[in-house]
Parts: structure tokens; sequence; C-alpha cells
């Protein structure tokens, strides 16, 4: 028996027939409002510090209806990127701050590494009772409001009446000004800064600690049993079998971490407000600074474009290079 | 209602929401102003916004005169909105292209030109230039006068120069008269080396702690102006450091850190041991500091005695100085009643009564002439008699096209480098030049 073959339905009909509409309707309620959130709070924000990197706006100026492109805050082009190469005070605070930045999350990272997995193996390593209580140990700071970090060890740091300085003294060492001595500096980075890495260290590896120990369980005890049987010893283990079967973790970690120390604001700008001398003025702290401290928004939104084209490039620079084909 | 419909509307619910969230941060609630007197038959009732800093006092003394202005307004209800500090200025900067800030701004008058497209020009009904100059100090009026328009009325006289803050406790210890009577500075700095204190290898107290942030500006425009510069070019142009007076100036203040030691510029600085935080718990013997700082000190540490005493000048017989001017009132360009907005400017800024009370309130020297010379504000506040005594010598500091810039990013960190010594007094003063007419590029 021949008969019409019926059409198929395209997939609107599909998705709008009666039997997909509730579906279809209830995945749209749920999605709507968050679409049209991050429409209203990311994109159009991101869009408007876009279009503001090509604008000379000032939001104390009244330009030209109905956005306030143009007229007192006329169109510059390109003029912003351009002048980050010059001798204008913005553009040697920018570079100062691009150094910062570039340097700040160049040391961030390989020490972060070197403090957190080692201590994630350790952890992993001893009794469960008390792995539970160095886990809550170790990440409480994480939980700590930055502002808070930033005080306590802006205390810590107080050439006079500060903790560090009194257990050096109280060695027979003398006091250093850690955070306002331009003069001071270790391996040519100046001393604010290492003391600003610090206290962000302090702050911020709980996150990556915890990170590794949750990789460490998922790694099979096989391949370490299996290294084991071949005669490898606690460093081999460690080095030939533990790192490599971390690396997909580490790629996340990294990027993380990179991320999270390109953006760094509020505890610089609490302990240092960029000082001495900018040695710790970073690019999110100059963007602050300059957007709403000096009105220059354009500016402003020209300095973030460059950091979010640094952040981009590094993020897709560490995974390829941290890339793997496998998994277990 | 088909599902359809309830869709709809639904979604249209969530645009409106969204749409109409606040993007400007809340202010605090607003306080609530005493019900006005009945309006009279057929009179508009005006509603009027107030925005000022949260400064408790500085909300109290509007709150006051607000009052008044409403018993004499009964259609007149004026309801404050308070923010912090620097909140205070970020939502100026958001609400003022939005369209949403208050009909009355409280704002300091530094800022009034930066911001004078967006201001209400005071109009003539209420106050010309000419007449305001009659009645407010010059140096803070020409804050709120921008290319020959007046925007806003001044409340406070902002100084920083002609007096320091003296400790008690530490003069006592050192063996020094109290209250000092320097004749010069040199007096001032043999006393300042006596009250140095150090601790094994760092000073604890500052003999004189000038390196005050904003206050060192001050000082060097004061020095230039003492010595007979100027740092304004001849035609307004720009602004020049490169003068003899401007190097004197700074050499002299740099042989106080280098020869005299009085203080250490590393330890003693804006960013660190602030003079308004170390003075307090006895680092410093002698604080250059504004009298603004006063009141709040002598809540904060009621345990330390101190006193505001005349500064000697740096040079010749007046103690010429520059200030910006200091707070004071402006009204909306978006504001629907701006002629009520204007009257409530003049009541709170130009009428004695309210003036004295507003100054009284939150200890800041006036900016109308007729409440410094009122016996009742030194009855109220006796640490103002030095700075009222030289309130004729200011001037305005001048049409600078970024004050916060010109103070923080460029004359500041150039003296700390020479006190600091990495940098020479050429080098700094050049640098400052340089930077300072990059500001007024077209």
């Amino acid at each position: 028996m021949t008969g019409v073959r019926k059409p198929r339905p395209n997939r609107w009909q599909r998705a709008f027939s009666t039997q997909n509409r509730g579906r279809s309707l209830f995945v749209a309620s749920a999605l709507t409002p968050l679409m049209l959130y991050m429409l209203f709070w990311t994109l159009l924000p991101v869009a408007w510090a876009i279009s503001l990197a090509f604008f000379d706006y000032s939001p104390a100026r009244i330009g030209a209806p109905p956005l306030g492109f143009g007229g007192d805050n006329p169109f510059v082009g390109l003029a912003n990127f351009q002048n980050m190469f010059g001798d204008l005070k913005e553009a040697q605070q920018f570079r100062t701050g691009l150094k910062n930045t570039l340097i700040f999350a160049t040391l961030v990272l390989p020490l972060n590494l070197a403090i957190t997995i080692p201590l994630a193996v350790a952890i992993e390593a001893i009794h469960v009772r008390v792995k539970t209580l160095f886990r809550f140990v170790y990440f409480l700071p994480t939980v700590t409001a930055s502002v808070g970090v930033a005080l306590i060890w802006g205390y810590l740091y107080h050439p006079q009446q500060g903790l560090i300085n009194m257990v050096i003294r109280a060695v027979g060492g003398s006091g250093r000004i850690w955070l306002t001595d331009p003069r001071a500096g270790f391996l040519g980075v100046p001393l604010a800064l290492w003391s600003i890495i610090g206290t962000y260290l302090w702050w911020d590896m709980g996150y990556n600690l915890i990170i590794f120990i949750a990789a460490l369980q998922s790694i099979p005890r096989e391949f370490r049993e299996a290294a084991q049987v071949d005669g490898a010893n606690t460093w081999q283990l460690f080095w030939n079998v533990t790192i490599p079967l971390l690396r997909p973790t580490l790629l996340f970690v990294c990027v993380l971490t990179m991320i999270s120390a390109f953006q760094t604001f509020d505890i610089i700008q609490i302990m240092t407000a960029g000082g001495p001398q900018d040695q710790t003025r970073v690019m999110v702290l100059d963007i602050y600074l300059n957007a709403f401290r000096y009105q220059r928004m354009g500016w402003a939104g020209a300095v973030s474009l460059v950091l979010f084209a640094m952040i981009l490039i590094v993020t897709f620079v560490q995974s390829r290079l941290l890339r793997t084909k496998w998994e277990y | 209602m088909n599902r359809k419909k309830f869709w709809i509307l639904a979604a249209a619910l969530t645009i409106l929401t969204l749409l109409t969230a606040q993007c400007t941060p809340s202010p605090q609630a607003p306080v609530a102003q005493p019900a006005a007197q009945e309006a009279a038959p057929g009179e508009e009732q005006i509603e009027l916004r107030m925005w000022t800093h949260q400064n408790s006092s500085f909300i109290a003394a509007n709150e006051i005169i607000i009052e008044r202005f409403e018993k004499e307004h009964p259609n007149v209800n004026i309801t404050i909105e308070s923010f912090p500090y620097d909140v205070f200025i970020q939502t100026l900067q958001t609400s003022m292209p939005a369209g949403t800030e208050a009909d009355i701004i409280e704002m300091f008058g530094s800022w009034v030109c930066r911001y004078a497209d967006r201001l209400a020009e005071v109009p003539d009904f209420v106050m010309t230039y000419s007449e305001a100059a009659e009645l407010f100090f010059k140096a803070p009026l020409d804050g709120y006068y921008c290319d020959g328009k007046l925007y806003g009325l001044p409340n406070e006289f902002n100084i920083e120069n002609g007096a320091v803050m003296i400790n008690k406790a530490l003069f006592e210890e050192a063996g020094l008269p109290y209250p000092p009577a320097w004749k010069n500075t040199q007096d001032l700095l043999a006393n300042a080396q006596k009250l140095v204190k150090t601790d094994g290898d760092m000073m604890s107290v500052a003999g004189y702690h000038f390196i005050s942030g904003d206050g060192l500006t001050f000082q060097l425009l004061a020095g230039i102006l003492q010595r007979g510069g100027e740092y304004w070019k001849p035609d307004g142009s720009g602004l020049v450091f490169t003068t003899p007076e401007a190097k004197a100036t700074l050499e002299d203040m740099k042989s106080w850190v280098t020869e005299y030691k009085v203080t250490d510029p590393f330890l003693f600085n804006r960013d660190s041991n602030w003079v308004g935080n170390s003075f307090f718990v006895n680092q410093a013997g002698i604080g250059f500091i504004g009298p603004w700082i006063v009141p709040e000190a002598r809540r904060q540490f009621p345990e330390i005695e101190f006193d505001y005493v005349p500064l000697p000048n740096y040079a010749g017989e007046k103690h010429l100085f520059a200030a910006d001017a200091g707070w004071g009132k402006v009204v909306s360009a978006n504001s629907k009643h701006q002629e009520m907005a204007q009257e409530y400017v003049k009541f709170a800024t130009a009428n004695q009564e309210n003036a004295l009370t507003w100054n009284v309130a939150t200890g800041t020297i006036p900016a109308l002439k007729s409440v410094a010379a009122d016996p009742k504000i030194l009855e109220e506040a006796p640490w103002f008699e030095a700075s009222l005594k030289v309130l004729d010598d200011g001037r305005y500091v001048g049409p600078l096209p970024d004050r916060d810039l010109f103070w923080n990013e460029i004359v500041y960190p150039h003296m700390l480098a020479v006190f600091q010594e990495s940098e020479t007094v050429d080098e700094a003063l050049q640098a400052i030049e340089t930077e300072s007419n990059a500001m007024f590029k077209p």
C-alpha cells in the first residue's frame, strides 16, 4: 500500500508541537530571566566599556544625546590606545601598572603552586581525622573578607608596632619598612610588592589546596601501586606519577589563579593604594582610579580592554601548553 | 488568562523589574523630616531631595537648617539622602549622566567646575557674583565660579595653612614651653628636633609631621606666594614651578627632613602613619593638618590633650596661602524646582544664623565673612582662632582642570620623592610643571 508520506516536522515545529510545548515553555521561563539578567548586567556593560574605549568620555561632561557619546565626549578612535605609548602621566602610570600586574601574576602563580601542591600531597597522606582539621585551617583565610585580610596584614607589616618587625627585632634583626619604602626590594622586585604577594598567597591558597586535594583523591590508587611495585621512591612517585596525572587540574588552577591575580584590587587598594611611588599600582587599580577618581572613563575603558586581551592571551597559551588528550 | 498571555505578562514583569532596578548605590534611608506646616490653599507642594556625604555632624547641621527653611516655606519638604564619602563621589558620577541626582547637592567646591555642565547657574535674583564676593571670602567662593558663572555658594573655607596641632604630653615630656611662641620656622624646627624619639632602628615619634598628603601641596603653594612668587603663568594658561621661589620653598622643606631630621619621610607620610592617625597616638609632636580634624579628634581621642596654634610664616610678613573651596551647596540643572532649590542654597549659606549653625555643628571654618567676624564662632570653636586670623590672606588655588590629579598624582609624589632623596629638587619641580601643564591639553 502506497501512501502519501507525511513531511517531517522541522525543529521549530518539533519544539512547539503540543507534546513539547510544555517543556519548551518551562525551558523558556527558566532561561528568560537569566538571559535578560545577563543581557542587562553583563553584555550591555561590556558593550558600554568597549564603546568607552574609543571616546574621550567623562561622566562629568554632557555629551551628545542619547548616550552621552559625542559632543563634549568626542569620538577619538584609537587615540586612547596610541596614547598608552606616550609621555602623558596616565600613560606612564598605565605602563607601570602593566609591568606590576605581570610581575605580580608571574610571581603569584608559581609560588602558589609551589606551596599548594606539596601541601595537598602532605595533607592527603596524613590520617583522615587530622586531614579534615588541616583542610579547615588552610581554607579559613579564603573565606575571610579580603578587606579584613588586608587590614590585619597592614597591621602585621606596620614598621613600628607590627608583629613581623617585633619578631625580627626579638631575634636580633632590624625591622623593615614593608609597605612604604620605595628603596627596598628583593630580586629586583619592590619589597612592597613582595609584601602584598605574601598576603595574597596566604589569603588565596586555600582554594587551590582544596582543588588539588580533590584531584589527588580522584587519581586511581593502581597507578601509584604499580609505580611502587616498579621500585619508585616517594620523590619519583610525586614527580613522575602524581604531577603528570594532575595536569588537567593544573590547567584549571593555573587559568583561575592567573585570572584572579590579574584582577587583584582590594588588597592592594587597602594596603598600599598603589604606593610607594606606584610600585604596587596594578592595572585594575589604575582602571579604578582613572574611571572613578579622575573621571577619565574613556581611558579606563581602553585600559580595561588591554587587560581583557592579556587575560585572553594568557588563558589561551596556558590551555595550549597544559592540554591533555587522555583521562583516567 | 490563557497560558500565552500569562507568559507574555511574566516576561513583561521581568523586564520591568530589571529596568526599574536602581543602577546607583542605595543612599542611607532618608532622614525623617518634621512634617511641614500646612501649605496655603492653592500653593504647590514642593518636594526637594538633598544629597550630602555621610557625616553625622553634617547631616545634623543640615537637618536644623532644613527645619528652619520648611517653617518659612510650609509648602516645601526637603529630604536628605546621604552616602559614604567614596560612594558619594561615584554616585555623583553615575547619577548625573543618568539625570537621577537630587535637586540640591552638598558638593565640595573643588569639584564644582568639573560638574558645571550639569549644574544650574545661581540666578541673579538669588545673588550675583559681585554680591556674593561682598559676603563670602574669595578663596572658597571662587571654587563655585566657573567661566564667569556662579554655580553655587560655599559654607566652608577649606584651609590647611595657618596653624598646626601640638601635643601637650610630648611637649612637656621634652621640657618645651607649652603652648610654644614660635617667631619663625627655625623656632618651630628647634622644638621639633627635641620632640623626635627613636626606638632602636626607627623613628618612633616625629617632631614635625608635615608630609601629610593634601597639606604638602598647600605648603608648597604657600611657600611660593609668601616668597613673592606665583605658580600660575601670567596668561593663566598653565602652571609654572621652575621658579626661584618654588625652588627655595622645596629646598627649605627638604632641609627639614635631611638636615633638621624632624621626621622620617619613609615612616611618616600620607600612606604610612598619616598625621591624622599618628598625632593622636602620640607619634607626632607637631602635626600639619587643617582645623577640620579637631572636632572629630576631640570626640575620638578625648584623652589626648592638644592645641591648634599659629604656624609661623615661611617668609615675608603676610601668611599668604592658596586654598581650595570647601563644602557648599549647588543645584542640579535637572531639578524641576530650581528656584526653590536656589532659595534654599541662599538660605543655608548666606544667612548668617544658618551659616553659623552649620559651621559650628560641622567644625568647619566659615566661608561667610560675617560669621568669621562673629564672636560666637570662637565661643563655640576656640581652636579656630589661629585660622580665622589669616583668612584674608588666602586666595583660591585657581581653575585647575583636575584638582585631585594635581594634588595626589603630581605634586605629592614628587615632593615625597625629594624628601626620600630619589629625585632632586630641580627634577621634581620640572616634573611637577610638565605633568601639571599636561592637564591643560585641549
